[in-house]
């Protein structure tokens, strides 16, 4: 049954103890927490989760213990960028063994790949699998980075009938459009999925939703967010939006410590951030309290799990 | 001050003749091309408009021919910028007097300053005259430095006739930062889309645009703005991704590590009917290989087709 992707989909912190070993059981937490708020695609473990800064077998546990607490009920991505392809191709073998419902991919981090060199990647991995894959466009400023191109994406599209969306995290209209442009044409329902919710400026091109930075702390407005969007309310499309860039100017910086120090103020603890990361100070996340309360987040949002 | 609105706003090409001069009477068909298609304002010399490689004096000639031929049909916009302050506060007074509507301005050309003194350039042309400032986001590959949230807002503070910010620069967490946080300093202050791509800076609350593309395809351009200014933004993604296509077959012309587009952006005009010349040196034209490339990337486009060719 083909999986359709709609709506700010959730991609969870990954808990950890004081001691910083990996929290299963706050993870299932998280997870369930999600998907009772509404969440339409759980996703993991992106950035924000801490991916490269987790051994593989604990992404492998995490992906078990996501599958198992999700139950069917929401579908289920597996982010299988690594630094080596060897993991990536090991990680796509265990999520579609374990029964989750997509793959995310990229090519290995850490190296200024040519167009070449992605397509190859892309395409070992993808034929890996029996999984719908999405990929992960990354483009950094002076074309170092991930960047799918038009032409990368059109040749991916013809060679991979499993080959279903792009998580952009371009955030940038040409570019946005490069891929929109073909992708949409050639393979109707392609997913294109912002990496974070810049989706007003993207829903009208054909974005069909977003991973969640923002959704731990404030799951109603995400959801509030993407109704005024599917209604063309553009008024309050730009209310939640500026709200929203608002809690990422926040988080941005140190991704996802400060993200982590928040979410203790609405309830939900979470643990540590893993080095060579920090973890939000005392200060921070006093500093983080009275923006959540300016915002009316606190006053709004769920708090506890 | 009256909030002046800029609308659809073209920004001509430059024509030179084999000697590297200006075609005056090229300029004067530009012009009036503009004009019959949809302008509501016209915004010059812009980098569209190859002012890197104008002189100073050509550049005020430039405008005072406009300004003539125009003959107040439409408000001209004049670019004004520059790498010396006092050269660029120097063009803009220039052009108060000649009769320009609003100044336009880059942060400064080829300097790499720091955030403040990005602001003071910016400060010293604004105030230096009355009319109403904008600065421009350049695209980040662009020849000089990027404006920020941050330098927007501390301009807004200090200029009172700053109206707005021209996006060429076409990220999205600019645009949503600097509109909501520019807009509590000032309700007015206004998000104009710089390089055609007017739905995201539309649905964001972006007024008026700035179109390099309509010398080559005014209609689908003013399609597009239309639809946005009516808050379809939805419905305008079809517009978009066409003006985005070409937009893409144009900057990938040339051997710009810029990707300027000015070798694509003449060789378009010269394929719509419209001979413009070629882009000054040191910007080299497009090669037979490249125009061939092009002519078949443009024939493929069947919204072309609806377009005018000739004057």
């Amino acid at each position: 049954m083909p999986i359709t992707l709609k709506g700010v989909m959730q991609a969870p912190v990954t808990p950890l103890k004081d001691d910083f070993s990996f929290d299963g059981d706050g993870f299932a937490k998280m997870v369930d927490f999600h998907v009772r708020h509404g969440a339409p695609a759980i996703a993991w473990p992106h950035h924000k989760a801490e991916s490269l800064n987790l051994t593989i077998a604990e992404r492998k546990l995490g992906a078990e213990i996501a599958v198992k607490t999700v139950a069917g009920r929401v579908p289920v991505s597996i982010f299988a960028g690594t630094l080596s392809e060897e993991d990536s191709l090991d990680i796509a073998r265990h999520a579609q063994k374990i029964g989750a419902d997509m793959l995310l991919t990229i090519s290995p981090y850490c190296r200024r790949p040519a167009q070449e060199e992605i397509f190859d990647s892309i395409v070992r991995i993808a034929t890996h699998t029996e999984l719908p894959v999405l990929t992960y466009n990354s483009p950094w400023r002076n074309g170092e980075g991930v960047e799918f191109t038009s032409d990368l994406t059109r040749r991916l599209i013809d060679r991979l009938p499993n080959y279903i969306g792009m998580k952009d995290a371009s955030f940038h209209s040409a570019k946005f459009l490069e891929i929109s442009r073909v992708a949409l044409n050639m393979r109707p329902g392609f997913a294109i999925i912002m990496g974070v919710e810049h989706l007003l400026a993207s829903y009208p091109l054909g974005a069909c939703g977003s991973f969640s930075s923002s959704g731990a702390i404030a799951p109603n407005l995400c959801n509030k967010f993407f109704a005024a969007l599917e209604a063309h309310d553009w008024a309050l499309a730009r209310e939640c939006q500026f709200k929203i860039s608002h809690l990422w100017s926040l988080f941005k910086e140190q991704y996802p410590s400060s993200l982590k120090g928040a979410m203790i103020m609405m309830g939900r603890p979470v643990g540590p951030t893993r080095s060579p990361l920090p973890t939000a100070t005392k200060e921070r996340i006093e500093f983080l309290r009275t923006q959540l309360e300016k915002l009316n987040i606190l006053q709004t949002e769920p708090h506890g799990w | 001050m009256a909030a002046f609105k800029p609308g659809l706003v073209h920004t001509p090409v430059t024509p030179f003749k084999s000697d590297q001069s200006i075609d005056f009477d090229t300029y004067a068909r530009i012009i009036e091309f503009h004009l019959k298609n949809g302008a509501d304002a016209l915004a010059l010399p812009m980098p569209e408009g190859e002012d890197l490689s104008l002189t100073d004096g050509e550049q005020r000639q430039l405008l005072e021919f406009a300004l003539k031929q125009v003959n107040g049909r439409v408000p001209v916009m004049a670019h004004a910028s520059d790498a010396g302050t006092s050269i660029a506060v120097a063009r803009a007074k220039h052009a108060e007097q000649a009769g320009a509507a609003a100044i336009v301005s880059h942060p400064p050309y080829f300097w790499h300053p720091k955030a403040s003194m990005v602001v003071e350039h910016l400060v010293r042309i604004g105030t230096a005259v009355k009319l109403p400032f904008y600065i421009v986001n350049p695209p980040i590959e662009s020849v000089g430095t990027t404006l920020t949230t941050d330098i927007t807002l501390q301009v807004i503070e200090r200029v009172p006739n700053l109206a707005g910010v021209i996006d060429a620069c076409l990220e999205f967490v600019f645009m949503e930062e600097v509109i909501s946080n520019g807009k509590r300093l000032r309700p007015d202050f206004q998000l104009v889309a710089g390089a055609d791509f007017m739905v995201t800076a539309g649905a964001l609350g972006g007024i008026g645009a700035f179109s390099p593309l309509s010398a080559i395809a005014p209609k689908l351009a003013r399609g597009l703005y239309d639809l946005c200014r009516q808050e379809k933004f939805v419905e305008a993604r079809r517009m978009q991704e066409d003006l985005a296509a070409l937009h893409h077959a144009i900057k990938e012309t040339g051997i710009s590590g810029l990707k300027d587009g000015l070798a694509g952006m003449k060789a378009a005009l010269a394929f719509m009917g419209r001979e413009c010349g070629q882009p000054r040196p040191p910007v080299k034209p497009a090669g037979a290989i490249e125009r061939g490339r092009l002519t078949d990337a443009l024939s493929a486009m069947a919204f072309l087709r609806a377009e005018p060719r000739g004057w």
